[in-house]
């Protein structure tokens, strides 16, 4: 805990608070200015969008720690202010709200455009908007609220501000405190291999599934199919072979239990889970279906991976590779396939590399930093991994435009 | 939707931010204006022991001329250069992405140094910076070395950045008087991430161009002098000359195997060549 000192609505405020705490849990708990609202909590929605420093800011994903001597202003601070007042007509005469959850939020983001929008036009009111929902879908009373309240202010001669009154560059809320640290976190999330034998116990059976997202790979190795093949049914050099994945128990050869640590950007999960293989020798072709939980981030994942190997001209081998998976939770809402995809190609990259080295008789590098730092996939490949592995899964992120 | 426990500091100035980094930077995440990392902070989809706040250091909120380039800090935000209060040698470019980026709250958080840092592929900045020709400068304790934008991004997420490195400086280009400018972004929804950027610097002039295929899900394509995109050489005719079978083509290499997505990424550059043609 820190204790964190800035002026809400013109009052000096100070409160202890921890470092995660946002400033909207910080207005509302600390201070019950509940009229900031929470919707999604990460940025999306606009509930709690109040003013930091005179302009308007998500206050759900700005920690109040990070606001040291600010300026906010929440909407219980906007009764006696001008053009506040001139929009909460507008919104009664427009009928502009329903059960009025996001009205806070859309009047903190509608008077920021009504000080800087040049004129009344509902294209660029509908884009200025567009950060803040309303669940009732009002939207056509909304606008027309702000529109006239801008239609009349600039009929009275009062000019956009087209800065909205800011003037120093940085994020709104920072700079304002002087140095300042808190005492480390003290317990941080349950150490990972105590999360990991939880969830495995829980996985009893391995459904069948239709994957929502399908994506197909290849890569070449300079060894023979029958080889590869076979070190493909070696389910702890796959394991071995596989960047972060590691075998739980004695493998039996219908299934597979084992865990697999991925890390995308700042976003770290350790799947576990087990996996069934299938094998044609006849064909040279498999398929590892897998099932798989990470604790921390609340997620699930169903993935497949079918292989099918050919012989190369020169004797090489090419491995074709068709992924499969399925992702719930958490980690589901901010992920997108594509960064899957990404993720896989440089996993299967690495794969390929390390399975070429085996096959040559060479030692696998022990740690890969990247690899061991990388993956998201690699999940997926742990599919790969538990004879190749188990499954897949992904990875990341989060909202809208660019951020940062 | 509540992150988990992390000490924070908010270090004195750069150097004893580096100097943190350096002795901890396993387990720590650096915060700017925290408008990408909030959100996984508070999904739990990261859980650094440790947010070290650079947004604080004066150091990375400044703006300069240097010769024929402008400097920014890391921590100059979208709305800093929407509104101008940094000044433009680019003759509008970085204006008009910084405007589009997500919503006005976000923009007035979000930095551009924490958005590169941040590297998703369908960022405004990855993008549009590649096609401008920008330089970073990154620094650790152990001193700085400075990357072109498109070495800086290596996949989704993932950066060229070592451990205690942060991102100083971003070095932007002057446009010159004959350069034409392109930027399109597809988005389904305003403000959303986007799903295909084009960004072009054509110099019909000079007969030279840069042209970005953006938000691939993976590190952006960026062709430094794609005389084929317009069959054979660059000039004032350049509209016309676009051939979309090489933009198609140059997808289906770099590995986008959805021809719809295809499409829409060769729509978009077509777009972006256009408006930079008007």
């Amino acid at each position: 805990m820190s204790m964190v000192a800035l002026t809400v609505n013109e009052r000096a405020v100070e409160a202890l608070a921890e470092p995660r705490t946002s400033l909207a849990d910080f207005v509302r708990d600390k201070l019950d200015l509940t009229g900031t609202h929470l919707g999604c909590e990460h940025g999306i929605c606009g509930a709690c969008t109040v003013l930091v420093d005179g302009v308007p800011a998500r206050s759900c994903i700005t920690y109040a720690v990070a606001c040291e001597g600010a300026e906010v202003t929440t909407i219980e601070g906007l009764d006696e202010d001008e053009i506040t007042a001139e929009l909460r007509a507008a919104f009664t005469r427009e009928h502009a709200l329903q059960c009025g959850y996001c009205t806070p939020g859309m009047l903190v983001s509608a008077r920021d455009l009504v000080l800087r929008l040049p004129q009344a036009d509902e294209k660029q009111i509908r884009i200025g908007l567009s950060g803040n929902l309303c669940r009732c879908t009002g939207y056509v009373g909304i606008v027309r609220a702000v529109g006239s309240v801008i239609e009349q202010r600039r009929g009275r001669g009062i000019s956009p501000e087209r800065d909205g009154g800011r003037n120093v560059l940085g994020p709104v809320g920072s700079g304002h405190g002087s140095q300042a640290g808190t005492e480390p976190a003290a317990q941080l999330q349950p150490p990972i291999a105590q999360v990991a034998h939880e969830a495995a116990d829980s996985v009893t059976s391995i459904p069948a599934f239709t994957p929502a997202n399908v994506f197909e790979q290849h890569f070449e190795v300079a060894h023979p199919p029958g080889r590869v093949f076979a070190m493909l049914d070696d389910i702890a050099v796959v394991a071995a072979c596989l960047p972060g994945v590691s075998l739980l128990g004695s493998p039996r050869p219908d299934r597979v239990e084992g865990e697999i640590r991925v890390r995308i950007g700042p976003i770290a999960a350790v799947f576990r889970g087990a996996a069934r293989i299938e094998r044609e020798a006849a064909e040279m072709s498999g398929r590892i279906v897998g099932i798989g939980t990470d604790q921390r981030s609340r997620s699930s994942t169903q993935g497949e991976i079918r292989y099918r190997l050919e012989r190369l001209d020169g004797g090489g081998t090419r491995v074709s590779l068709s992924i499969g998976y399925t992702l719930k939770g958490m980690l589901a809402q901010v992920g997108r396939t594509g960064l899957v995809r990404d993720l896989a190609g440089r996993l299967i990259a690495e794969f390929a590399g390390n399975l070429d080295r085996h096959l040559s008789g060479e030692a696998l590098p022990v740690t890969h930093a990247t690899t061991a730092d990388l993956n998201g996939l690699s999940l997926f490949f742990g599919l790969l991994r538990t004879r190749m592995g188990r499954w897949l899964a992904r990875a990341s992120r989060h909202d809208r435009g660019a951020a940062g | 939707m509540k992150p988990a426990p992390f000490a924070y500091e908010r270090p004195r100035d750069l150097t004893a931010a580096l100097s943190l980094l350096g002795e901890t930077a396993a387990s720590a995440k650096v915060i700017a204006g925290g408008q990408s990392l909030g959100p996984m902070l508070n999904l739990r989809l990261a859980a650094p022991e440790l947010i070290v706040d650079i947004s604080a250091l004066a150091e990375l909120k400044q703006a300069e001329h240097h010769g024929d380039e402008l400097v920014l800090g890391a921590c100059v935000t979208h709305a800093d250069i929407e509104d101008g209060r940094v000044s433009d040698l680019t003759r509008g470019a970085m204006q008009g992405i910084a405007a589009n980026i997500a919503y006005r709250a976000v923009r007035n958080r979000g930095t551009i140094g924490g958005s590169l840092s941040h590297a998703d592929p369908a960022a405004d900045w990855v993008s549009g910076l590649a096609a401008m020709g920008a330089r970073l400068t990154l620094r650790s304790r152990g001193g700085t070395r400075i990357v072109n934008v498109e070495d800086f991004i290596v996949g989704a997420l993932e950066s060229v950045l070592r451990l205690g490195e942060i991102v100083e400086t971003i070095h932007i280009p002057a446009r010159s008087p004959s350069a034409h400018w392109g930027y399109v972004k597809s988005c389904r929804r305003t403000g959303e991430f986007a799903h295909a950027i084009g960004a072009v610097l054509i110099d019909p002039n000079a007969g030279k161009a840069r042209v970005v295929i953006g938000a691939i899900e993976a590190a952006p394509i960026v062709l430094k002098d794609p005389l084929e995109l317009f069959g054979g050489h660059i000039a004032s005719d350049y509209k016309d000359r676009f051939d979309a079978r090489v933009a198609d083509a140059i997808l289906v290499k770099a590995g986008v195997s959805n021809a719809a997505q295809r499409h829409i990424h060769v729509s978009v550059l077509r777009r972006a060549i256009r408006e930079a043609a008007a």
